[in-house]
């Protein structure tokens, strides 16, 4: 995306200022995450037949000096557009800010996204309602984040603050100087598992994928990394054969990886295999019997015991279930225990 | 569990890479707190029993300072309990109305909940989850993402609604040892869990595909030194998929952490145990005392009958004896769930762990 491009950070030229709190021109940094891009694709999907273009308000936080401002989340806000006007509905925006910081009340608003690259009149408009004084982010500026959706072509994200310039007075409100900022997206150690299951559903044709279990992701990890292996090996084998270029970058860099590789003694690995394959199974072995011992009590206290007689007396029957109910319970017990026990073992090894 | 799947309305949940984001992202940001948040969606127009759940939103939470146990005890409540509370059902209809002016999909469909080590299976899960499913009609879900399982590998994401026998006695709060034997309800059939997909939008798709992450294919040009080939931009980032994260070793913790939860539901179970043991001889000893008090009075009826004197009602004991109330079996049923939950998950925790280990071995001792 938009981070590959270089920038240069100019002191934004302010406006004409209240005496008091000073916007601040230092260089600004903002980071996009995942989610918030996510939802502006959502939005983008479901705009209006008849609109180029939706927009919404950006959610994020913003770091004390205000340098640094991270996207965090954002929600759509109905607008219209039309040749000579455009229409945003600020009722709506107001109520939805509202909403959104009782369940998010450590975000602040940062700023607007656009779906659409162009910047024109309205844009100016709009993005100095966003960075108005009073219910906008004013004295910080107003973020403004453009996606391009054009079905397709590339997405291309572009972050923008703004600088109050004019002809006249009048025009002042409709008009402003569009500063492009770096910005990048980055996603959270949390986001991760996320993302990989989504990011694993790209190359499928009907996108989407079945929840996948711990063992499959680990076979395809496996899978990837022998892969990679083999690749490397390849090479390898061409550069020993002479068949490929020889690197001594490369050389160097297999060379720290490969001294990576821990020097064990042979009898201590096979030490401390069994006795962790053991500890593991145990565990395993256990948690089974557990369940076991749970579903067997929990079948003999609902059991309708008949013994002896057909009309079992329900307190002769109530009275013999509780009694294998007990012992039931105790094996739980003792099976815990002995878990217990197990366990800190597993701890100590 | 496909015949349980066949009386229910959903059938398969596919869940838009948005809500699995936000889901994520609200979970960890709230961790070790539950968050609860609300979804939307609809049933499939293409599919019926598919229901898309297409976006979704937090429930706001009340900041309780915590500074003692017992308050954040209470705090998690809150948000354990947030789904059916008053003030959220408003909120929920006001953030569904608004979402309706931007064209999402305004039902509500359910609601989620983030959990760790698969400790969901408790009161505030069922009774969230009755809370929406008890509206006639509806289309709803429990989603539950586990935070703990999660970081250590493949997202943890399951759908569950409850079985319609459930439904049933738990309308009635029926949970006696006699209702059980009649309905067959096992601990087994409490939660229906219902498939759940992943699908990506057609904008995501192509954002996902430009996204840098397999080693470009072109041929380059050779690096002159190390420094310079670990700053090369074309190093690819370690790919989203397949993650490289589930290859690590260090699984023990969440084993761990699971026989430490499973101690604790056996502790329960137990407790639950003494209750209906409790319950059993002081019901056994209200019976002793009812019959001798019967026996007497028949004793005295007849001693009546040769003098000829009027009887006595024989059954004025349901009035002088109370028998003491069966406790609900529905904690312990809960509790079994639960152990079957953690069960399953050390199975698959020993599945990895083991594969895992095999590996390592024979790659330290090559030739064996």
């Amino acid at each position: 995306m938009a981070d590959k491009d270089s920038f240069l950070h100019l002191a934004r030229p302010l406006g004409p200022a209240p005496v008091g709190a000073q916007p601040s021109t230092a260089p600004l940094n903002v980071v996009v995450q995942p989610q918030a891009i996510f939802s502006i694709l959502d939005h983008a999907l479901r705009r209006p037949a008849d609109q180029d273009r939706v927009i919404g308000t950006l959610l994020g936080t913003r770091s004390e000096d205000g340098t640094e401002v991270e996207i965090r989340n954002c929600y759509a806000v109905p607008h219209t557009e039309t040749a000579e006007q455009v229409e945003v509905d600020m009722d709506y925006q107001k109520q939805m800010l509202a909403l959104h910081l009782r369940a998010n009340p450590r975000e602040v608003l940062v700023g607007w996204y656009a779906t659409s690259s162009d910047l024109n009149t309205f844009s100016a408009l709009i993005q100095n309602f966003y960075g108005q004084q009073g219910d906008g982010t004013w004295p910080h500026p107003a973020v403004h984040l453009t996606v391009s959706t054009n079905p397709g072509e590339e997405i291309e994200s572009r972050t923008y603050i703004s600088a109050p310039i004019g002809v006249t007075a009048e025009r002042a409100a409709d008009s402003c100087l569009f500063i492009p900022v770096p910005h990048e997206l980055k996603y959270g150690e949390a986001e991760k598992s996320g993302l990989e299951l989504i990011s694993s559903a790209k190359d499928r044709e009907d996108r989407s994928q079945p929840i996948i279990t711990d063992l499959e992701a680990l076979e395809r990890a496996v899978q990837h990394v022998l892969d990679m292996l083999e690749r490397v090996s390849n090479y390898v084998n061409n550069v020993l054969d002479e068949d490929a270029e020889p690197s001594s970058a490369l050389g160097q860099f297999l060379m720290n990886a490969l001294s990576l590789a821990p020097k064990v003694d042979a009898e201590d690995i096979e030490r401390d295999f069994n006795a962790h394959i053991q500890d593991v199974l145990v565990v395993s072995y256990l948690a089974n019997t557990i369940r076991t011992q749970i579903d067997l009590s929990n079948r003999l206290a609902t059991a309708a015991l008949t013994l002896g007689t057909g009309d079992a007396l329900t307190d002769n029957a109530n009275q013999r279930d509780g009694d294998n109910r007990q012992k039931g319970g105790r094996g739980g017990g003792g099976g815990g225990g002995a878990g217990r026990g197990r366990q800190q073992r597993a701890q100590e090894a | 569990m496909a015949d349980i799947l066949k009386d229910s309305p959903i059938k398969a949940v596919q869940v838009e890479a948005l809500v699995v984001m936000k889901l994520v992202n609200h979970a960890a940001k709230t961790f070790p707190t539950v968050s609860t948040g609300a979804l939307v969606g609809m049933e499939s127009s293409k599919q019926p029993g598919l229901l898309e759940i297409t976006s979704c939103f937090p429930f706001p939470t009340i900041d309780v300072p915590t500074t003692d146990s017992h308050q954040q005890d209470s705090a998690a409540n809150i948000a354990a309990a947030a789904p059916r509370a008053k003030a959220n059902v408003a909120y929920q209809n006001e953030m569904i109305k608004f979402l309706r002016e931007v064209n999402v999909d305004a039902n509500n469909v359910g609601w989620y909940t983030s959990a760790s080590m698969g400790n969901f299976v408790n009161m505030n899960t069922i009774e969230n989850q009755f809370f929406y499913q008890k509206e006639p009609n509806e289309r709803t879900v429990a989603l539950v993402h586990d935070v703990s399982r999660s970081s250590q590998g493949s997202l943890s994401l399951r759908a569950y609604r409850l079985s319609p026998a459930f439904i049933t006695a738990f309308k009635e709060s029926k949970f006696t040892t006699e209702s059980l034997q009649k309905s067959g309800l096992r601990y087994q059939d409490i939660l229906v869990d219902i498939p759940v997909t992943v699908h990506n939008s057609h904008l995501l798709t192509s954002l996902l595909h430009q996204l840098p992450s397999d080693a470009p294919k072109e041929e380059l040009s050779f690096p002159p030194n190390l420094a310079a080939l670990q700053q090369d931009p074309n190093t690819p980032q370690p790919p989203f998929f397949p993650n490289y994260d589930s290859l690590d070793l260090a699984i023990d913790p969440f084993l761990e952490k699971t026989c430490d939860l499973l101690l604790e539901s056996i502790e329960n179970h137990h407790t639950e145990l003494n209750n209906h043991s409790y319950y059993q001889r002081s019901l056994a000893r209200e019976q002793t005392k009812i019959t001798a008090w019967q026996q007497k009075r028949k004793a005295e009826n007849a001693a009546r009958t040769a003098s000829k004197q009027p009887l006595l009602p024989e059954d004025e004991w349901q009035r002088l004896f109370k028998l003491p109330q069966e406790p609900s079996r529905l904690e312990t049923m809960l509790n079994s769930r639960q152990v079957e939950q953690y069960a399953r998950q050390v199975d698959q925790f020993t599945a990895g762990i083991s594969t895992k280990m095999f590996a390592v071995k024979s790659n330290l001792l090559p030739g064996e």
